[in-house]
C-alpha cells in the first residue's frame, strides 16, 4: 500500500510514503519523530497535493544534503522545509509538519537502494488506518494550498496546481 | 499522474564565467516564473541545482515546433486561415509576456511550440527555451526581442511577410504597452538596415 520510488537524479535512494488517516497517536508519533524511534519526515497531508510534490521535495533535501548545503539540521526536517514556498524554517515546519491535534499523516522514508527498510515496524507505531497514497486528495485541502503557495487563478490555465506547486518549491531560493 | 510519466530536460548553461552562469540560471528560472503566474505557458521547473547551475525542466511532449507546423503547412499548401489564426496567437502570448516585462532574448518559431490535440481556438502554445531571458521594462528591449523574431521567422519561413505582420497587429492589439514598442522595433529596423548599406 505504501509508495516507494527511485529518484533519477540520485539512483543510490530510494523514497517511500506511507498515508494513515483517522490517526489517534499524533502527538507520539510527533515524539517517536524527535527521538528519532520513527526516522522519517512526518508530513500534514492537507498540504499535499500528490506524491510527485514530496518526491520533488525529497530529491532537493537529498542534494542539499550531499553538497553540505542544508538549510535545517536533518535529511528529514529539509524535506518538510523543501516543501514550503518561503524561507522561514520555523514556519514550514508548522504549516507542513503534523501537530497534536492532526488525524492524518503522511510518511516519508528516504533509504538506500540496499537498505531493506522494516516498514511493518513503522506501519506499527502509527494507530491509524493505512491507505494509498493516491488517495492524498481525499485528505487535503486545495483553497489552503492555493492560498499558501499563491497560486493565481492564471496560473492554473497553464498547467496543474500540482505543477504549481513544484514550481515554487523548486524556484522559492530565487524568485 | 505518475512521475513516470514525466521526463525531466536538463538545461545547463555552458558559460564559463560562474557568476555569468549563475545570473543567467537565475534569470532564466524568475522569467519562467512569471510567466507561468501571469498564465503564459512554459515548461515547469522541477529542479534547480545552484552547484552546477543546471535546470530541471518539464519535457513538453506531444508536441510539434511553430517552425516545423508552418513549414509543414506550407509545404501541403494547407488551409491559410489556419495560419492567421496562429499569428494572432503567437502576438497575443508574446504581448502577454512583454506586459509582464519578461525579454525572452532568443525567439524563433523553433522556440514556440504547439501541444498537440488542440486545435485553433484551443491551441496551447508553449514558450520554451528561456535561456538568455531576463526581466526588463524597457521598451527599446522588448522591440529588440521581436526584431529578432522577425529576422528568424522571415529567413526561416519564406514569403511570410503578410503572416509576420499580422502577427505584430496581435502583438499591438494585445499589449498594453504596444506603441512604444513598436515605435522602438521601427528604429531598431532602421538601424539594421542601415548598417547593411554601409557593410
Amino acid at each position: 500500500m505504501h509508495l516507494t520510488q527511485d529518484l533519477e537524479l540520485f539512483p543510490e535512494y530510494t523514497v517511500t510514503q506511507l498515508l494513515f488517516k483517522d490517526v489517534k497517536n499524533a502527538t507520539e508519533l510527533r515524539k517517536m519523530a524527535v527521538n528519532g524511534e520513527i526516522k522519517g519526515a512526518l508530513i500534514n497531508p492537507s498540504m499535499v497535493v500528490d506524491a510527485f510534490q514530496i518526491l520533488v521535495a525529497a530529491n532537493k533535501a537529498i542534494h542539499l544534503h550531499k553538497s553540505g548545503k542544508m538549510k535545517t539540521r536533518s535529511l528529514y526536517s529539509e524535506i518538510i522545509f523543501s516543501l514550503s514556498p518561503t524561507s522561514n524554517i520555523s514556519e514550514a515546519f508548522k504549516r507542513f509538519g503534523i501537530s497534536d491535534s492532526d488525524s492524518a499523516v503522511l510518511i516519508v522514508l528516504v533509504h538506500n537502494k540496499d537498505e531493506t527498510l522494516n516498514i511493518d515496524n513503522i506501519i506499527s507505531k502509527v494507530d491509524g488506518q493505512q491507505i494509498t497514497v493516491d488517495r492524498v486528495s481525499d485528505l487535503n485541502d486545495v483553497a489552503k494550498i492555493k492560498k499558501l503557495y499563491k497560486v493565481a487563478p492564471q496560473e492554473e490555465k497553464c498547467g496543474s496546481l500540482l505543477d504549481a506547486v513544484v514550481c515554487r518549491m523548486a524556484t522559492k531560493d530565487v524568485a | 499522474r505518475c512521475y513516470n510519466k514525466r521526463f525531466p530536460k536538463l538545461y545547463c548553461h555552458p558559460e564559463v564565467d560562474e557568476k555569468l552562469t549563475r545570473r543567467r540560471a537565475t534569470q532564466e528560472v524568475r522569467s519562467i516564473l512569471r510567466c507561468r503566474r501571469a498564465g503564459i505557458n512554459a515548461p515547469v521547473v522541477y529542479f534547480v541545482d545552484y552547484t552546477t547551475h543546471c535546470i530541471f525542466l518539464e519535457d513538453i511532449i506531444h508536441s510539434v515546433s511553430v517552425r516545423d507546423h508552418i513549414a509543414s503547412a506550407q509545404a501541403s499548401e494547407q488551409n491559410p486561415q489556419h495560419l492567421q489564426t496562429l499569428a494572432d496567437k503567437i502576438g497575443e502570448i508574446l504581448a502577454q509576456m512583454h506586459d509582464e516585462d519578461v525579454i525572452h532574448g532568443d525567439l524563433t518559431t523553433s522556440n514556440m511550440l504547439l501541444v498537440s490535440g488542440a486545435e485553433d481556438q484551443n491551441m496551447k502554445l508553449v514558450l520554451i527555451d528561456f535561456g538568455l531571458s531576463y526581466i526588463s521594462a524597457l521598451p527599446e528591449d522588448k522591440g529588440v526581442d521581436l526584431y529578432v523574431l522577425e529576422k528568424a521567422f522571415l529567413s526561416t519561413h519564406p514569403k511570410t511577410e503578410t503572416l509576420f505582420e499580422r502577427l505584430l497587429k496581435s502583438y499591438t492589439a494585445s499589449s498594453k504597452k504596444s506603441s512604444a514598442v513598436i515605435k522602438k522595433l521601427d528604429e531598431v529596423r532602421l538601424r539594421g538596415r542601415k548598417r547593411s548599406m554601409v557593410g
